[in-house]
C-alpha cells in the first residue's frame, strides 16, 4: 500500500515543480469559463429563464463543470507514452501493479488540482457570477460522492482507450474522439438540459451524463433522493463496466507483449 | 542445481515486413504481411550464486531477447528457465522484487524530481526495511561519489551522474540477481572506471549475481570472470577471458628496440614486421614459447628496450564475429 501512497505523493510534488505552467493553467481554466459565461448571459438576454432554467443554474454548471474538468484530468497517455517508448517492459520490471500505479498517480494529480485549481478558480467565480449555493447539506455531501463517481467513470473510459495502444501504438486520434464526446456529451460545453429530448434520452444511455451532469444536478437540487441514489448506481455500474473491459485488454496486452516483445 | 538454469530456450518474434516506397506502405495497409525472427534459436546455459557474466554479441544478436526472458518480461516460445528456484515469466511479480535492472539507454529515475526522491519512491516500492535501505543508501553514497549531485533534479544531471544514479536505483534493495543492459554507455572514462569498481565490490561484499551485456570490452575485461558470447541467436563461446584468448589463437607481439641498427634473421613461425632499422615487431601465435623468442633475441642481438603485448580481447571478438576462427 506504501508503495501506491509513494506514487500519489511523486506525482503531487512533481506538479509543483512546473509552477507557471500551473498558473497558466488556472488562468485558462477562468477563461474558458468566463467565455461561455458571456455567450450564455448574452443569450439569455436579460430573460429570468429559458426552457425552465435559469442563468444562474447555467452558471453553476460551467463552474463546477469546469472547475471539476480541471481536477478530472486523467494523464490519457500513461500507457501510450510507455509504450511508444518502450519503456513498459521496465515498468513491469517493478514489484507493483502497474494498474494499481496509474490509478495512485491520477489520484495525486487529482488531488494537487483539487486543491491548487479547482479551489482557486471556484473563489473567482463565486465572486464574479452569481452561482447558485448547493441546495442543502443532503446535496452537497452526495454531490462529493457524485463527483468522485464521476471522476470513476472518466477514469476507466481513459483507462479503456489507453489499453488500446498495446496493438495500435500511436492513439492520438482516437483519444481526440474521446475527448470530443466527453466535451459536448457531458454537458460541460452545452447544458444537457438545452439538448433536443431525443438526444437528450440518447445521451443519458452513455456514460458521458455521468461525469459532469449528475454530479451538478445533485448539487443544484434537481433531483429527488430515490433519483439521485439511482444516478449514483448507474455512475458506478459504468465505473465497473468500463474498467472490466478495460481490464481484459490489459490482460491481453501484457500477454502480448510477453510474447511479442516491447 | 545451479542459482541460473537456463535450458533450451528458443524465442521467435513475428515482425512486420512491408514493401518499400509508397506502393509497399500502401500494399501493408491492406494486407500486412509478417515474417519469422528468430532471435534466439536453442540456447542453454547455467550461472553460480555470485557469478559475474559478461553477454557479449553485436547488435541484434539476441543478447537483450535472453536478458528480457531471463527478467521475467518476455515468455520463452519454448525451453525452461529457472533463476533461484523461481520460473520468472510465471511468478513474475513474485520474482521482480528479488532483482534489479539497470539499462543504459533509459533512466529509470523520476525525471522530475530529485534523485534522493526516486531512491524514497523505490524504498516504497520494494518495501525496504528502513536498517537495510539506510545501509545501502550511505554505502552507495560513498561509493558512487553521489553526495554532490544527490538533491538535484534527474534532468539536471550529466549523462556520468545520471547513470550512477541509475546503478544504485536498481540496488537499493539489495536484489539477488542483477541485469546490466549496457551499464557504460556514453560515460567518460573516470566515470566508466568508477561504474566498474563499484559493481566488482559489491559483487564480493554482497555475493550478488551479476549478468552484463555491453559493447565495450573494458567493461568485461575489468569486470566479468566469465564471458558468453551470442552470436545469431546462439551461444558461440562460454568461458573465461583466458579461454577465450587462448581458444582462438590470440596473436601476441614483441616490440623491441635494438641498440643499434640491426638486421634480423628469419625466427620460424614468427613473424617480423620493421618499423625502422631499430624498433621491430614479432608477432607470434599460442602455439610458439614467449621464453623462446625472447631467448633467441637476446643471444644474437643487443636490445634496449622489450615490450610484450597480449593482444586485445576486441580483435579476439572481431575475429569471433566476422566467422573466423570459430573452431
Amino acid at each position: 500500500m506504501s508503495a501506491y501512497l509513494a506514487y500519489g505523493k511523486k506525482t503531487f510534488l512533481g506538479r509543483s515543480a512546473y509552477r507557471f505552467d500551473h498558473l497558466m493553467s488556472i488562468l485558462s481554466t477562468l477563461l474558458q469559463f468566463f467565455i461561455f459565461y458571456e455567450i450564455y448571459r448574452t443569450l439569455y438576454g436579460g430573460a429570468q429563464q429559458v426552457d425552465g432554467i435559469t442563468l444562474k443554474a447555467v452558471t453553476t454548471n460551467f463552474v463546477l463543470s469546469l472547475g471539476l474538468g480541471s481536477v478530472f484530468s486523467p494523464d490519457d497517455y500513461f500507457l501510450p507514452n510507455r509504450i511508444a517508448d518502450g519503456s513498459i517492459s521496465t515498468e513491469l520490471l517493478r514489484p507493483v501493479s502497474f494498474r494499481g500505479r496509474m490509478i495512485a498517480e491520477n489520484a495525486g494529480n487529482a488531488l494537487f488540482c483539487l486543491i491548487f485549481k479547482f479551489i482557486p478558480v471556484l473563489t473567482v467565480a463565486m465572486l464574479t457570477t452569481g452561482m447558485s449555493a448547493p441546495a442543502g447539506a443532503w446535496e452537497l455531501i452526495m454531490f462529493v460522492i457524485s463527483a468522485l463517481l464521476g471522476f470513476g467513470v472518466l477514469f476507466s473510459i481513459s483507462f479503456t482507450v489507453q489499453m488500446t495502444s498495446f496493438w495500435l501504438i500511436n492513439i492520438w486520434s482516437i483519444t481526440t474522439i474521446k475527448n470530443v464526446f466527453i466535451n459536448v456529451l457531458s454537458g460541460s460545453m452545452i447544458p444537457l438540459w438545452f439538448m433536443p429530448d431525443k438526444i437528450r434520452s440518447a445521451v443519458d444511455l452513455t456514460p458521458f451524463a455521468s461525469i459532469y451532469f449528475t454530479p451538478v444536478q445533485i448539487y443544484l437540487g434537481q433531483l429527488s433522493a430515490k433519483d439521485t441514489a439511482v444516478k449514483c448506481m448507474i455512475q458506478l455500474i459504468w465505473t465497473l463496466g468500463i474498467y472490466a473491459v478495460g481490464n481484459i485488454l490489459w490482460k491481453k496486452g501484457q500477454r502480448r507483449l510477453a510474447v511479442q516483445g516491447g | 542445481m545451479s542459482f541460473i538454469e537456463v535450458k533450451n530456450v528458443r524465442k521467435t518474434y513475428r515482425v512486420s515486413k512491408r514493401g518499400s516506397g509508397i506502393p509497399g506502405m500502401i500494399a501493408n495497409l491492406f494486407v500486412p504481411r509478417y515474417e519469422k525472427k528468430e532471435a534466439v534459436k536453442d540456447i542453454s546455459f547455467s550461472i553460480e550464486k555470485g557469478e559475474m557474466v559478461g553477454f557479449i554479441g553485436p547488435n541484434g544478436a539476441g543478447k537483450s531477447t535472453t536478458i528480457k526472458m531471463l527478467s521475467g518480461i518476455l515468455y520463452p516460445d519454448s525451453g525452461e528457465i529457472i533463476c533461484s528456484g523461481t520460473v520468472p515469466y510465471r511468478q513474475r511479480k513474485s520474482y521482480v522484487g528479488r532483482i534489479g535492472v539497470v539499462f543504459g539507454q533509459k533512466s529509470q529515475l523520476q525525471w522530475d524530481l530529485p534523485v534522493k526522491d526516486s531512491f524514497e519512491l523505490l524504498k516504497a516500492i520494494y518495501s525496504v526495511p528502513d536498517s537495510v535501505y539506510k545501509r545501502n543508501y550511505d554505502r552507495f553514497i560513498e561509493m558512487l561519489d553521489m553526495a554532490g549531485f544527490i538533491e538535484q533534479p534527474v534532468r539536471q544531471l550529466s549523462l556520468g551522474q545520471r547513470m550512477r544514479a541509475d546503478i544504485a536505483a536498481a540496488l537499493l534493495h539489495s536484489p539477488e540477481i542483477v541485469f546490466f543492459d549496457e551499464p557504460t554507455i556514453g560515460v567518460d572514462v573516470m566515470g566508466k572506471e568508477a561504474i566498474r569498481s563499484f559493481i566488482r565490490e559489491l559483487n564480493k561484499e554482497d555475493d550478488v549475481t551479476m549478468i552484463f551485456t555491453t559493447h565495450d570490452m573494458q567493461d568485461i575485461e575489468k569486470t566479468c570472470d566469465r564471458v558468453m558470447i551470442i552470436d545469431d541467436g546462439s551461444k558461440v563461446f562460454d568461458g573465461t577471458l583466458t579461454a577465450l584468448r587462448d581458444r582462438y589463437g590470440a596473436e601476441r607481439k614483441l616490440d623491441v628496440e635494438f641498440m643499434c641498427d640491426t638486421v634480423t634473421e628469419p625466427i620460424s613461425g614468427v613473424e617480423t614486421v620493421d618499423t625502422d632499422s631499430r624498433h621491430k615487431s614479432f608477432i607470434f601465435g599460442r602455439e610458439i614459447h614467449i621464453n623462446d623468442v625472447m631467448a633467441e633475441l637476446m643471444q644474437k642481438y643487443s636490445i634496449r628496450d622489450i615490450n610484450i603485448s597480449e593482444a586485445d580481447i576486441e580483435s579476439v571478438i572481431r575475429k569471433i564475429y566476422s566467422g573466423e576462427g570459430t573452431a
